[in-house]
């Protein structure tokens, strides 16, 4: 059995079901993603985990122990809530000692870890400061070591990042990831941003509609998406069906009825260009539309046959002098055409 | 340049006639107090637009008159007694709801608006009949009062502890709490209840205020059996009208400390607030 377990949760609210039977598990030290966009179920079935809601049906197990009707108190979980949550009538020791408190843990017991908590996340000579007097990130700080210093058996992360600005959050993540790393934390990661989820974890569920799309690792999730929500959701995928790529021109389309295909493995050959036919390349020809620079890449739009495909080429190629409305080559890698399951 | 002129000049129209209209209105506000005040120092006061001669008579007669302590002394019991009841009922309701069942809440929001569609005098007079006689028979008696004073200062101490609680985030605070092992008492105990407790104290030297300034519910459900200062003052006023404005002066006067009071604990804040300097490191 692994470290946490979760087996066929189901939860309505009214008529509408919001996690339909869902099963999954987590290794002991593994950083676990849901990720979906809002309304998916994610953020319900961490608080599931936490015992926050309840649910209708299914069991939940942590460490073997079966964690399904106790209380929050009980569970031996750790939250960090977007809100932060940190008690605002409480200074910063005071907050990352409260879990400890509430275990009944002498001062003396309790003092030495709570600093060296405040040590950890960098907050040492803020013991005394209020929440209303750090900043975004530190406050979430503070939230994190008040979880983490009763050493719990899983940290619930709920959607922790998404009230700080774009630095902050970037550094932030990297800091958790490392925290979690070095105290081997079992952690459940809630968000709905996908570059996130990408660089920190090290398994990601997809979700929609309740249910599990797909799981994998960032690896797998990216280069491999199982469905098209996950294609579309994960990237900038051009998700195209057989007949639109037949008539785009494409031939030698390998089998399948939904391809999905990143930008940045399909190359742009000038028309000019005479370019050799590669075995294994499917071509066709079309037309510049407009381009975006991204940073490192610029996306090109380019028009085959009424068909948008988005073409991601490295910031350094010289391919800006294009013009609008210039006929172009286009050359995609057929083991790069990703079949999709189903048409959404 | 002419335009410019003509607008400098239109804006210094309408500032003196904002300054005008506030002018009138500290008059219509005041003047009645002033007049009060003079009438309660007046000695002799016949056909002239000022007394015409002054005298701290009626305030000595006042301080030296030992129901005037007694009606003080009884609206405080009867006000704190309230208050005190009230918050005690209402917060622990109020947070249950607000966090367990926030559809109850709507339920709560209706009632607590009743007792405005319901003039004093209509509900004193249902009360009465309620309370005359039966199994609760307390017309007469303090503690009908106190009931009464319930209802009407409830709107109040709701909507500043729904205030509150949804200024704390109460829900976010109380799920954290319950997380990190805290029972759902300990939970409101050390982490909701000192949050909101500023905040309430405001609502409930405003209610205080209200209690203490009421005479209808008083008047008919208690009379003389309890002799509140609004009591008091009316039956002063059956006697001598400048005794009667020297109780309003010093019940005016009480009422500005007790303001006062409000203002200042509106803006007081828990330990560490007042550091503003918020610090920046990112």
């Amino acid at each position: 059995m692994s470290f946490v377990q979760v087996e066929h949760v189901m939860k309505s609210y009214g008529e509408v079901p919001v996690l339909k039977d869902i099963s999954f598990s987590v290794e002991e030290g593994e950083f676990l993603t849901l990720l979906g966009p809002s309304g998916c179920g994610k953020s319900t079935l961490l608080r599931a985990i936490a015992g926050l809601n309840d649910i209708d049906s299914g069991k939940m197990f942590i460490g073997g122990r079966d964690i399904t009707s106790l209380s929050p108190k009980d569970r031996q979980v750790g939250m960090v809530f977007q809100s932060y949550a940190l008690f605002p009538n409480m200074s910063v020791f005071d907050n990352i000692a409260f879990g400890l408190k509430m275990g009944k843990m002498k001062k003396a017991e309790y003092t030495p870890l709570v600093e060296q908590m405040i040590e950890i996340i960098d907050l040492k000579g803020k013991e005394n400061y209020y929440p209303n007097q750090l900043s975004g990130g530190q406050q979430q700080r503070v939230a994190l070591g008040r979880s983490l210093v009763k050493r719990p058996k899983v940290l619930l992360l709920d959607e922790p990042l998404s009230a700080l600005d774009a630095k902050i959050r970037r550094s932030l993540r990297n800091e958790i990831r490392q925290l979690q790393r070095k105290l081997n934390m079992t952690t459940i990661f809630v968000t709905h941003d996908q570059e996130e989820a990408l660089t920190v974890s090290d398994r990601i569920i997809v979700m929609n509609n309740g249910e599990i799309e797909q799981q994998g690792t960032s690896e797998e999730i990216y280069t491999l998406p199982g469905t098209e929500f996950v294609a579309r959701f994960i990237g900038s995928y051009n998700v195209w069906s057989r007949p639109e790529m037949e008539q785009a021109g494409f031939a030698d389309i390998p089998s399948g009825d939904l391809f999905a295909i990143r930008p940045e493995v399909i190359s742009i050959v000038p028309q000019a260009a005479v370019a050799a036919h590669d075995a294994g390349y499917m071509y066709t020809i079309g037309y510049m539309k407009h381009y975006a620079i991204l940073g490192n890449v610029v996306r090109y739009h380019v028009d085959i046959g009424g068909l948008d495909a988005s073409v991601d080429v490295l910031n350094d190629s010289g391919l800006l002098h294009l013009r609008e409305n210039e006929a172009v080559r286009l050359a995609i890698p057929m083991e790069k055409c990703q079949p999709l399951k189903k048409l959404g | 340049m002419k335009t410019v002129a003509a607008n400098g000049k239109r804006k210094a129209g309408g500032k003196r006639w904002h300054v005008a209209v506030i002018v009138v209105l500290l008059i219509y506000l005041f003047l009645p107090i002033v007049g009060t005040l003079l009438f309660s120092l007046a000695k002799e006061w016949q056909d002239e637009i000022f007394p015409n001669s002054y005298t701290l008579e009626w305030y000595a007669q006042l301080l030296a008159d030992m129901r005037f302590y007694e009606a003080i002394g009884r609206t405080v019991l009867v006000s704190v007694l309230t208050v005190a009841i009230t918050l005690t009922i209402m917060i622990p309701v109020i947070f249950v709801l607000h966090v367990y069942f926030p559809n109850g809440e709507k339920l709560l929001q209706i009632s607590i608006m009743l007792p405005f569609a319901f003039p004093p005098v209509v509900s004193a007079i249902g009360l009465i009949k309620i309370y005359s006689s039966g199994p609760l028979a307390i017309t007469g008696t303090v503690w009908i009062l106190i009931a009464v004073y319930f209802v009407l200062i409830q709107p109040f101490i709701y909507q500043s502890v729904r205030n509150s609680l949804n200024t704390i985030n109460a829900i976010d605070l109380v799920e954290a709490a319950e997380v990190l092992g805290a029972g759902k008492m300990t939970a409101f105990r050390k982490v909701v209840l000192p949050n909101i407790l500023p905040g309430t104290l405001v609502a409930s030297l405003l209610s205080f205020s209200m209690i203490f300034g009421e005479f209808v519910m008083s008047r008919m459900l208690v009379g003389g059996d309890y002799e509140t200062i609004q009591m008091f003052l009316y039956n002063q006023m059956k006697t001598s009208g400048q005794s009667a404005s020297a109780v309003v002066i010093t019940y005016f006067l009480l009422i500005l400390l007790l303001s006062g009071l409000v203002l200042k604990l509106g803006s007081w804040k828990p330990r560490g607030y007042k550091k503003a300097a918020l610090q920046e490191e990112e």
